[in-house]
């Protein structure tokens, strides 16, 4: 058993707290301050406080250009939901995290099937699979760009030896957008297929052994062991996975930067592009309310579906 | 042995034909863009625009001299180091205190503070960019690797501290017990068992940490200006950049891409199991 550091803590009702501690408590009550402290020092300079000046930001006019800096109170948000460009980031943002993740589930558990059977070259599988994780993320962004090029690209050109037909990704904002969320798949389902592999690695094997003792095939152990088993960790890494790519930036930068047009434009880009490109402070920190607003929603139906989630056996 | 064939299910072949298949397919996928990144590099660039495509153009390193001629490619390969090392030195230290806190003191209240820690990694890194930018210009540390070191630690910190916490529980406390009753200081405990026994998650918790350090961009390419901390992942948007769409000088901008990723692909080659362990240790549980 875990020993705790506080012995003086339990306390009859109406007893002062600080006076009813032991003085090794109280040594233990600094200590732990002391040992939190840098780390929370660290994020309250750089998240919990840059926060609450984002808000206070958008409502302000701050333009490092035009040098105004005065109180408009509500006044940028109705421009931000005006302006196409927050308008079609917003639609893709959700469009891209909802289908990728989607995807990236389906892809991560086919993938965590595969590298969970024994075959030789297993351990090779297993090793490559770290790779699209590893490199990074803007270059991944530059290499597909490359691959995918309509004159020199190796995969348009194939498809050109194979049906006749000239595939030119990036002009068409619905083929743009297809193939963002295609590679984002590419970059991220390998990652959720390790903590796949990590789950069904959990499941206990006798369980197999009984349903195939029962008569079921391989189709009914997957769907009524496997899958009921993974759920929690399914819905968890779904919701980590929405959550994070709600902020997705490096992809797209390298990919499209947005374009044709804004087509493939996410908030992060509308934030990085009005913030530190065109310096509007003002509109940008509002723009990044939107996103915030947006990752709360979302993290909150998380947690909702987490609850309702819990699966004993 | 007098000729008894054995009669195989369908299923046998079958099964095993379809993970084959499936593992090369896995495999061709995963490595494409690698193998044509490589390829992009080492080839001459009058080969990158000729059809039919070629494949395995003759290799030259020609490309990688024309990044140190025109650019200040070796600072930024530079940077990227310092950069990477240091954010992941000051992630662990800050992490590792932390987290040993949550571990052994606990008191009611103490794990919401450590999930209020944990929990605000789900913050997008783009949220505070904008405050971020004045802050750190105030603080005289826009364009300088101290400043973007900081900003990153600070982003890596909570789940650095929340696969550690896991790690720190399953480190029996007896062994500390034994030298709190022998008289140890927290730092001997620190430096004489608790690092040492923890170094498997120290180990895996830098490297990840490492790997995002480098190629991280937005924070480098929104708080750096000058080529004396610019980062690797900084310069290759600049050449992409500074380009037109129809020119665009692939075999420096993959050039570019094969120094970040090629390193980056040999640390997770001999690390795997480590890796894969810190990654997902924070998940399971």
């Amino acid at each position: 058993m875990q020993q705790t550091y506080a012995p003086g803590l339990v306390r009859a009702k109406g007893q002062p707290l600080l006076s009813s501690l032991s003085k090794a408590a109280q040594r233990r009550y600094v200590l732990f301050l002391l040992l939190i402290a840098p780390a929370f020092l660290l994020r309250i300079t750089t998240a919990a406080y840059p926060i609450l000046q984002t808000i206070y930001l958008s409502f302000t006019n701050l333009n490092l250009l035009k040098n105004t800096n005065e109180f408009i109170g509500l006044q940028n948000y109705p421009a931000v939901f005006n302006d196409y460009g927050v308008q079609e980031a917003l639609s893709f943002t959700i469009m891209l995290v909802v289908s990728s993740t989607i995807l990236e589930l389906i892809v991560g558990m086919l993938v965590a099937l595969l590298l969970n059977a024994a075959f030789v070259g297993r351990g090779f599988a297993r090793t490559i699979n770290l790779i699209p994780w590893a490199i990074p993320t803007i270059v991944a962004g530059y290499a597909f760009r490359w691959l995918l090029d309509d004159q020199f690209g190796l995969i348009p050109y194939w498809m050109n030896l194979i049906s006749g037909t000239r595939m030119v990704a990036f002009i068409d904002p619905v083929s743009a957008r297809i193939a963002v969320i295609l590679v984002h798949v590419w970059k991220d389902a390998p990652f959720m297929a390790f903590i796949f592999l990590a789950g069904l690695q959990g499941v206990p094997l006798d369980l197999y052994e009984a349903a195939r003792v029962d008569g079921a095939n391989a189709w009914h152990r997957f769907w009524h062991i496997t899958l009921p088993l993974v759920m929690p960790l399914t819905i968890t890494m779904g919701l980590f996975r929405v959550v994070w790519s709600l902020g997705s930036f490096d992809l797209v930068y390298g990919l499209t930067q947005g374009g044709p047009g804004v087509a493939t434009s996410v908030l992060a880009l509308q934030v990085f592009r009005e913030g530190i490109m065109f310096f509007k402070f003002g509109f940008a920190s509002a723009i990044s309310v939107v996103l915030l607003i947006v990752v709360a929603i979302v993290g909150a139906i998380g947690l909702w579906l987490f609850r309702r989630s819990e699966v004993s056996y | 042995m007098n000729g008894v064939r054995i009669r195989r299910p369908w299923s046998y072949w079958w099964g095993n034909g379809a993970v084959y298949v499936s593992f090369l397919f896995f495999t061709f996928v995963v490595l494409l863009p690698v193998y044509w990144m490589v390829r992009s590099s080492l080839a001459p660039a009058a080969d990158l625009i000729k059809i039919p495509l070629v494949y395995f153009p003759t290799p030259t390193l020609r490309n990688f001299i024309t990044l140190v001629e025109q650019v200040p490619f070796l600072e930024y390969v530079r940077n990227s180091l310092i950069f990477a090392l240091a954010t992941t030195l000051v992630t662990l230290v800050v992490s590792f205190l932390a987290a040993y806190a949550f571990a052994r003191i606990r008191f009611p209240g103490s794990s919401i503070i450590m999930w209020t820690l944990v929990l605000s990694m789900a913050l997008p890194d783009v949220g505070t960019i904008v405050p971020l930018y004045r802050i750190l210009s105030s603080l005289r540390l826009l364009d300088t690797i101290a400043g973007i070191t900081l900003v990153l630690s600070s982003a890596l910190a909570p789940f650095t501290v929340w696969v550690l916490v896991s790690f720190i529980k399953q480190v029996p406390y007896e062994i500390e017990e034994a030298a709190i009753i022998d008289g140890a200081s927290l730092l001997q405990i620190f430096g004489r068992i608790l690092v040492p026994v923890t170094k498997p998650a120290l180990v895996t918790m830098g490297l990840i940490n490492f790997i995002n350090a480098w190629n991280n961009l937005l924070y480098p390419l929104s708080f750096t200006t000058s080529p004396s901390s610019k980062t690797l992942s900084v310069s290759i948007t600049e050449i992409f950049a500074g380009y037109s769409p129809w020119g665009k000088p692939w075999e420096l901008i993959m050039a570019v891409g094969v120094t970040m990723t090629i390193p980056m692909v040999i640390l997770v080659l001999f690390s795997q199991r480590a890796i894969v362990r810190g990654l997902t240790g924070g998940a399971i549980k």
